[in-house]
């Protein structure tokens, strides 16, 4: 995918901004996160049997200003589900990896953290985490993150908004080089939670315009 | 691994189903917010669907040793919590109304069927069975948490909660075969019996059992050869876990109720046990009806004038018998302010200061 430049990352930020219409939109094929990966037997026990992860496919673009990047993300889900008291929110997530070359399924490992930008139906914003691998997560750098999300004619759309700038626990998105993101999607109607997710099969590259 | 395991017996035979075990539980650990239909502790009549509901169907635990498939219970199937109108039916003069709930009429709670049982009469039967949290050896929950928030501690063998890593994900719930796990929707986390550990810890009872009027529960270490938990699990062998056959080597166990005998149709004993040994077998496994035997012995023996072991240790005639290590007095506990402790209340006349936060009661 391409980061195109802009001058004004706050023109993007709304889902339906006009601008997003002239930029290139990239497919991104989605299947479900192996029950063999699940981190245990009790959750490969409750799902191995039970369809997860069923979305086919995101549309995925980004822009840039060269101090804040946004990711607009657009899929199929059938009805907006927030979780209410009981249950478990729609949610996405795009991921970066901070340092080396991490397995994107496993969430990174113990040298190579991944850092994640993950929104919640319920919520109203977004948050950075790191992981090292699976299970591990916890509350990265900031970034300055932030979110805006709609769901309407059966489809959610989200513009995840980051500064370029990482720092140790966040990757750091350098004008004129390549990079790779990798992309979640939670069914929250499923009951879809944690590893129990629709993923990109692998990462993706990540161009950023200079 | 833990180095000991603290554990819990009850004795089924003793236990009146009055709730005050319930209730020193309730007002120990769960009167906050989201907690409303939390009950750590439980007393049930059993046949009888239990809580959550129908919690024996609900699956989870192992078998084989392979980790099974299990529902999550709803808070719907523990049942929501409401208050009663206390200040009408009680406080407001009108002689005429009743004690009910406000609001929504509940659809379900703890101990529901109370009483129901099972059989017709007159030789319909029922008990009651306490439970909480099993601390087990093998806890489902602790293998199911993918974030590792859930542990057993070394020192003692109780199962926690980190609520530091809980992220409210539930597959503890499903795991948990007791479905003894469950969900704070303010907190977002998943909540349950902790064995009081602030009170072991220095020694105290737990609160369901220093409560307890018919000194239905034993404490202690399973290690100790000279407590209570030992010599009725190990020794005497008339205390079992519930379900064994989930495979999580549960560490409360229950010493199971005898029967009145059943009558024939003239009204005259028959000899045999009201309670079908095939139901207790269910819940306590094979080794139930050999318990049942060396109890009746022991009753025998009590009878005839002979010695019984057994029956001292049951009957437990001094008070701090029951609890192995855990004699102090709750009143000698060292408090610990946590930031979930409310503000002391000042209780008239300065006899002593109650809290209402975790672990805050006197009891």
């Amino acid at each position: 995918m391409q980061s195109v430049k802009i001058t004004a990352i706050a023109d993007y930020a709304a889902t339906t901004a006009a601008g997003w219409k002239q930029v290139p939109a990239e497919t991104v094929e989605m299947m479900p996160a192996p029950v063999e990966m699940q981190p245990n037997g009790f959750i490969q026990a409750n799902w191995r049997d039970r369809p997860y992860g069923q979305l086919a496919s995101l549309e995925a673009q980004s822009v840039h200003d060269g101090t804040t990047i946004a990711v607009r993300l657009r899929w199929a889900s059938e009805k907006p589900e927030t979780g209410g008291r009981e249950g478990f929110p729609d949610g996405a997530a795009i991921a970066f990896p901070v340092t080396g070359d991490p397995v994107l399924w496993s969430m990174g490992n113990e040298d190579e953290p991944v850092q994640f930008i993950q929104w919640q139906a319920m919520k109203n914003k977004i948050r950075s985490v790191v992981a090292w691998g699976i299970g591990s997560s916890v509350p990265g750098t900031p970034v300055s993150e932030s979110v805006t999300a709609g769901w309407s004619q059966g489809h959610w759309t989200i513009v995840m908004l980051r500064t370029l700038a990482g720092g140790p626990e966040a990757a750091t998105l350098q004008p004129g080089t390549n990079t790779r993101i990798g992309y979640a999607v939670w069914n929250g109607s499923n009951e879809e939670r944690a590893g129990v997710k629709a993923v990109s099969a692998d990462w993706s590259p990540l161009n950023i315009d200079a | 691994m833990s180095n000991r395991q603290v554990a819990m017996v009850i004795d089924l035979n003793k236990c009146i189903g009055c709730q005050t075990c319930t209730v020193a539980c309730k007002t120990s650990w769960t009167s906050g917010e989201g907690q409303e239909g939390m009950w750590w502790n439980q007393v049930n009549t059993a046949p009888g669907h239990g809580t959550p509901k129908d919690w024996e169907k609900m699956g989870g635990g192992f078998k084989g040793g392979e980790p099974q498939k299990g529902v999550r219970p709803a808070q719907g199937d523990f049942g929501e919590g409401f208050e009663l109108n206390y200040k009408e039916a009680l406080f407001s003069g009108a002689g005429n109304e009743a004690l009910k709930p406000i609001g929504e009429e509940p659809q379900w709670g703890t101990n529901w069927d109370e009483d129901v049982g099972a059989g017709d009469y007159p030789n319909s039967y029922f008990f009651y069975i306490p439970r909480i949290c099993n601390h087990c050896t093998k806890p489902a929950c602790m293998e199911a948490c993918p974030r590792g928030a859930i542990s057993k501690r070394e020192e003692d063998g109780i199962v926690v909660i980190d609520e530091n890593h809980c992220r409210g994900l539930r597959f503890c719930q499903s795991a948990c075969p007791y479905k003894e796990i469950y969900y704070n929707h303010v907190t977002g986390h998943a909540q349950k019996c902790v064995f009081c550990l602030p009170r072991i810890e220095q020694g105290v009872a737990t609160a369901c059992s220093r409560q307890c009027p018919g000194r239905v529960r034993f404490l202690g270490f399973l290690e100790d050869e000279d407590g209570p938990i030992h010599k009725l699990v190990n020794v005497h062998k008339v205390a079992l876990g519930l379900h064994p056959e989930y495979e999580t080597e549960p560490n409360v166990f229950y010493i199971p109720p005898l029967s009145p005998e059943k009558f024939d149709d003239d009204g005259n004993p028959t000899g045999e046990d009201r309670i079908p040994l095939a139901y207790l077998e269910s819940l306590f496994g094979p080794e139930v009806g050999p318990a049942l035997e060396r109890i009746k012995q022991g009753r025998a023996d009590k009878q005839a004038g002979r010695p019984s072991d057994l029956m001292d240790t049951l009957i437990s005639k001094n008070f701090l018998d029951l609890f192995g290590p855990f004699t102090n007095h709750p009143r000698e506990i060292e408090r610990i302010a946590t930031e979930l402790e409310r503000e002391p209340v000042i209780v008239p006349p300065s006899i002593e200061i109650a809290y209402r936060g975790p672990g805050g009661s006197s009891q």
